[in-house]
């Protein structure tokens, strides 16, 4: 709760900030705040609470996933003085707006009731749709803000359908309730209660980025600018999954076999097709955007095998695909800036111009890959196991084909990197950037080799 | 505090090797003389800490650092066992490593790969600690891979010699063999004893019975692994080829250090040897082939450290032996010595190559006692020590195990002495065709000779004093000594010591007697060589000059290399050649290119569903929320 | 409700929405002609494109305005529960409107409420 408070009065601080044109306060205001918020956060850790009336539930897993979620944002805030040196104009609505986002974030991590699910999911969008169209200037990012607004606002519609239809059979909007009246039909659903449940699985699959509710991803992606793509792609994604792992384990776990068939086939679908068609891109960010949709399909996995280690599975897993996503979005906003563009060729030898940075993509893009011993590995494995162990033999060897071919394009930019010929651009980064770069490869590679920072804390 | 200390002990070296070699390009060889070394005499510093504050220690030798490795019932932590062992092993991997970090901040001086050397060099001393200090059989197998994988790098040093980089490749093979054996002894202690911790595998061991096959399985597959590590027969072809890195690294890695880690995992493993008599056995046969056959080798070798290179595998063998015979104590005593001697032979072989820029032939050596005083007078100290001269600390450390091997089998024991005595004659034969006698060399290499800079000599002086000191540290009692090492040593070998028979007892004039017999074969074999090559002045023939078979069976290493690349290399060739060009290309890569094929061909159809037209996609989500209602609710 | 009821609603929904289009085709009068198809029938070809730009000052205010108009909705079940809870009620819609009050703030600084 007092995340939700603080992250409130950050935004509006910041907001205030712009209007007072104190511009250069921005950056190092936010990111105290979000430090703050994270120390409120952890103060919550071990104290299982519920606030009015069940509408906010305050548990372990919501504090441990607000922490990575606020932890990503950080990562991406620190990026964002490179990445608005340039522009004059006043940022403050920018990242104000991120905040924002940020916070129905954190609300879709902690809501006891599905009003704060759609409310979190809605302070969400609407940010986000702000957002993706915040370079006005942009073809490409009105592109991208009308068709997510379209498509977002079309799958909100449903969203709120299947919550109304929910509330039609249960008489609730409160978790308890529901799971409590799942108890009560022993075996036999209304359909009207079974229409509202599918329906806000396919809401939800649509924050998500699932199959056949993905389409939006790569064109939006590629159109934001780009550290707010990283801030969708990861932010956006782990709230979403998180909000969808809280509802359907906690809240709908007694009626598992209702719907897990259907979320299985989505994340068996999720994980081939972002795959390979990621296989085909051309350039770095499209391909990023399927793979973040084929990580949706991992993380799927541990919505269907829940069980006592799925959290901690799922926490490592959202936290190592956040920071290495970061990683590649970071070193990505650099090629841009260099190039104009971000097709493979403009990576062609920068193992010879920047070898560190090159260095540094590489364990973002091995990672990714889940190569050993790097953070993706470890989480595959550990969610790959906790999903064998819930009996999902076949659902993993899909994951692990995927993870196979994924491995094609994950090493495009590496080859390109270290096999080709320089054009001789050398990208110009300075030292905070820099820092920010090894911080977030140093984790990667810490996490992997010490899973047990995060897997024992669930 | 006390874990921090440990912690940092094998930390610190990682330090300097990350430092070495991410600015390997950058930092200059000022810096890099110092960092080398430095870490590397920090770590010695916290070793001195440790050992003499080992009372600490002794309560809880096992020092959980954090968890590791945990899946089902299988629980690796990360934990560092620091018992009177691994104490030793880490005075000498520490102490003998800073002295040949010093010594070669003036060996490599000129080479350009200056800051590369060190960061291998220090990668290795890393492994090694770990090795030493592992508190369970996996991170002793990291330790483990990470030498083998420093003695690769530091073998191919001077990667532009292609024969240098076959070298290294040998060596890494061979050893790969070798761990196999050790890998397949750490999955068969896992499903015997459910786990791979040294105290759990240990204290579950004790109350097996002796002989059990499935031990003798473990101790078996484990020996492999040394046998590869440590150059015995039939994984030893490596060692000699090995000499092609820097003599440095040929004085630290393949004689002190990383060669012994095949004795220290079996005297670490103690308990379960000496209830395997089966492989005990085979480890004495093969120990005593070894030690003999090598040193029948070493006899005829020109190259100055290829002799060494096969004393050092002779010698290896003794120490086998000593463990073979439960003498535990004795073979880490020899090791320790042999660590101080050998490493002292090869600094002061790198000296005299040094001086003669790079000559190694020691027919065109001779005469160097008065153009190089220091590194004759170390060496000879050393040469004294190999041979068993009392009081140096070879004689020592030999004596106790050929004592032990005496009360084993009588028959051994004169095979071990046969041994060294021989050692004694191919030393000498070394010692005098180098340094006495006429130089042989061109006139302009005469004047070019000079004694060895500071930085290399105090090295050469330092390890002396070790080598004609070391026996100090296990004085038997027959002297008036204390057996200081056996005392030491004794909590590790106790539960082994509990199992095994009591040998026989030797009467102090029976030990009188042998060591004597010993003593009077190595000065005769001593004497035996300065009448053949200083008097004489014999031992100068050509490489192809005709000699008659035995001889030339010998000086030809008896053909195993010919012999293994004709029943080993050859077949498998064979076998690859028609795995490559008939199963792999016709079959495998046909099905696997056909399979990547089908995943590229699917990938490039379906990106055409993402035409970026809105409507189509909100068609396409219609179509999924339909089926998915229709699919779920009506049916 | 069962899954009966359920195909019976979906079944009666397509219907009757078909009915009205299908129906409307055959009994509404039809005619077409070039003037039909314009977009003003009052005859006069259109002057300039059609594609005009809208003051997006008619949006910020509309916006503005909408965002205070729903929470003024806030305030009516407030009203109703005020009197039980009594002054914990009255702080809290303080509150309430002190963050209303920022809003509009921002946005008078930001000058959305200037015409132009």
């Amino acid at each position: 709760m007092t995340t939700i408070i603080s992250l409130t009065i950050l935004g509006v601080l910041t907001l205030f900030l712009g209007i007072m044109k104190k511009q250069s306060w921005l950056l190092p205001v936010i990111l105290l705040g979000l430090v703050v918020s994270m120390v409120l956060t952890l103060r919550d850790w071990n104290t299982f609470s519920s606030y009015y009336n069940g509408m906010i539930i305050v548990d372990n897993v919501s504090v441990a996933f607000s922490m990575a979620l606020i932890f990503s944002a950080f990562l991406i805030f620190s990026l964002a003085a490179h990445y608005y040196r340039g522009v004059l104009r006043p940022l403050d609505d920018i990242y104000g707006v991120m905040i924002f986002a940020l916070l129905g974030a954190v609300m879709m991590t902690s809501y006891g009731n599905l009003i704060m699910l759609f409310l979190g999911i809605e302070t969400l969008s609407i940010a986000l749709y702000v957002l993706a169209g915040s370079h006005k200037e942009a073809v490409t990012s009105n592109e991208a803000t009308l068709k997510y607004f379209l498509l977002g606002s079309f799958l909100s519609g449903f969203l709120l359908f299947g919550i109304a239809l929910i509330y039609g059979s249960s008489g609730s909007f409160d978790l308890g309730r529901i799971s409590a009246f799942v108890t009560s039909c022993a075996g036999i659903y209304p359909p009207m209660f079974l229409a509202g449940l599918f329906l806000l699985i396919i809401g939800l699959a649509f924050k998500i980025a699932v199959v056949p509710f993905h389409f939006w991803a790569p064109d939006v992606y590629e159109g934001t600018p780009t550290l707010l793509t990283a801030f969708m792609a990861t932010v956006v994604k782990t709230a979403a999954i998180i909000a969808m792992y809280r509802f359907f384990t906690h809240t709908f776990h007694g009626i598992h076999g209702v719907w897990d068939t259907t979320i299985w086939v989505m994340a068996a679908l999720t994980i081939l097709l972002g795959n390979l068609t990621g296989l085909y891109q051309p350039n770095l960010k499209r391909m990023l955007a399927y793979s973040s949709i084929s990580h949706s399909g991992y993380m799927l996995l541990a919505v269907v095998a829940f069980s006592a280690m799925s959290d901690n599975a799922l926490l490592l897993y959202t936290l190592s695909y956040s920071i290495a996503t970061i990683l590649a979005f970071a070193i990505l906003i650099l090629i841009r800036e260099a190039h104009g563009n971000d097709y493979f060729s403009s990576l062609n030898g920068l193992a010879k111009t920047n070898p560190s940075i090159a260095f540094c993509l590489t364990i973002a893009m091995l990672s990714l890959a889940g190569i050993p011993p790097l953070a993706g590995f470890m989480a595959k494995y550990y969610l790959f196991t906790t999903a064998l162990e819930q009996g999902l033999l076949w659902l993993v060897i899909v994951a692990i084909a995927g993870s196979a071919i994924s491995v094609a394009y994950y090493f495009k930019p590496i080859m390109a990197m270290y096999l080709k010929e320089s054009n001789g651009i050398k990208l110009m980064v300075e030292t905070p950037y820099k820092v920010s770069i090894f911080f977030m490869a140093l984790l990667v590679v810490l996490i992997g080799i010490l899973p047990f920072l995060v897997i024992g804390l669930l | 505090m006390v874990n921090t200390v440990l912690f940092l002990i094998p930390l610190l070296p990682l330090l300097g090797f990350l430092i070495l070699g991410l600015g390997y390009r950058t930092i200059p060889s000022k810096w890099t003389s110092f960092i080398g070394p430095g870490t590397i005499f920090l770590s010695f510093i916290l070793s001195l800490l440790v050992f003499f504050n080992f009372h600490h220690f002794a309560i809880s030798p096992f020092r959980h650092l954090s968890p590791w490795i945990h899946v089902g019932s299988l629980d690796i932590p990360f934990a560092f066992l620091i018992d009177p062992l691994s104490a030793l092993m880490l005075l000498v991997v520490t102490g003998v490593g800073f002295i040949i970090h010093v010594y070669s901040v003036g060996y490599m001086k000129d080479d350009p790969g200056f800051n590369r050397f060190f960061a291998y060099m220090n990668l290795f001393v890393f492994s090694m600690l770990l090795l030493v200090l592992g508190a369970n059989y996996p991170i002793m197998f990291i330790g483990w891979e990470g030498v083998g994988l420093c003695s690769y790098l530091l073998i191919g040093f001077w990667f532009k010699n292609h024969e240098y980089n076959n070298a290294a490749k040998k060596a890494f093979i061979m050893n790969r063999i070798g761990d196999l054996g050790f890998l397949l002894g750490m999955f068969l202690i896992f499903t015997t004893f459910n786990s791979l911790s040294f105290n759990q595998v240990f204290s579950q061991a004790k109350s097996m019975t002796m002989g059990d096959p499935t031990i003798m399985a473990i101790t078996l597959l484990l020996f492999i692994g040394a046998v590869g590590k440590s150059a015995q027969i039939p994984l030893y072809t490596w060692l000699p080829d090995a000499m092609a890195g820097p003599t440095p690294v040929s004085a630290l890695i393949h004689a002190a250090t990383m060669v012994t880690a095949g004795v220290y995992m079996i005297a670490r493993s103690n308990i379960l040897y000496v209830l395997a008599p089966a492989t005990m056995t085979i480890i004495g046969i093969t120990g005593l082939a070894t030690a003999l056959f090598a040193a029948s080798i070493a006899i005829f070798q020109n190259d100055i450290k290829k002799v060494l290179a096969y004393s050092t595998i002779s010698q290896l063998g003794y120490m086998f032996v000593g463990l073979s015979v439960g003498a535990f104590t004795g073979a880490m005593f020899h090791l320790a010595t042999h660590a101080f001697f050998k490493a002292l032979l090869f600094l002061g072989a790198g000296s005299v190559i040094h001086a003669l820029g790079g000559e190694q032939d020691i027919r065109n050596m001779g005469g160097l006692r008065k153009k190089l005083p220091k590194t004759y007078w170390t060496f000879l100290i050393a040469t004294l020590a190999i041979a068993g001269i009392p009081p140096l600390s070879g004689f020592f450390s030999k004596d106790e195990i050929l004592l032990h091997l005496f009360g084993h089998s009588p028959v051994m024991w004169n095979i071990a002495v046969a041994g060294a005595m021989m050692t004694a004659f191919y030393m000498f034969r070394l010692l005098y065709l180098t340094f006495f006698r006429n130089f042989r060399g061109t006139e302009d290499k005469l004047h070019h000779i000079h004694e060895s800079p500071p930085v290399m000599a105090i090295p050469l002086i330092m390890l002396a004093l070790l080598a004609a000191f070391g026996g100090l540290l296990n004085i038997p009692g027959l002297f008036g000594g204390g057996d200081w090492l056996s005392g030491f040593l004794s909590p590790v070998f106790a539960d082994a010591a509990a199992v095994t028979a009591l040998p026989a007892t030797i009467s102090h004039a029976t030990e009188y007697l042998l060591m004597g017999v010993t003593l009077a074969g190595c000065l005769i074999m001593i004497w035996l060589a300065y009448h053949r090559y200083v008097k004489k002045e014999m031992g100068l023939l050509p490489d192809d000059a005709s000699h008659s078979f035995p001889v030339k069976l010998i000086r030809k290493k008896y053909y195993i290399d010919e012999l293994y690349d004709l029943i080993i290399s050859k077949p498998i060739l064979l076998i690859s050649r028609f795995f490559h060009d008939v199963v792999e290309l016709r079959f495998i890569d046909r099905m696997v290119n056909g399979v990547g094929n089908m995943v590229v061909w699917t990938g490039s159809t379906l990106r055409y569903i993402q035409t970026g037209n809105v409507g189509f996609y909100m068609f396409i989500m219609i179509l999924g929320i339909i089926l998915i209602l229709f699919l779920n609710i009506l049916i | 409700m069962s899954a009966e009821s359920l195909i019976l609603f979906f079944i009666v929904g397509a219907f009757l929405v078909g009915f009205a289009i299908v129906f409307s085709i055959f009994v509404a009068p039809t005619s077409t002609n070039p003037q039909k198809a314009e977009p003003y029938e009052c005859g006069i070809p259109t002057e300039g494109l059609t594609w005009l730009q809208f003051n997006v000052g008619y949006y910020l205010f509309a916006i503005i305005f909408l965002i205070f108009d729903v929470e003024a909705v806030f305030i009516f079940p407030w009203a109703v529960v005020m009197k039980e809870m009594g002054m914990i009620a009255f702080v809290e819609i303080v509150i309430f409107f002190f963050v209303l009050g920022l809003g509009l703030l921002y946005a008078w600084k930001k000058g959305a409420l200037k015409w132009e």
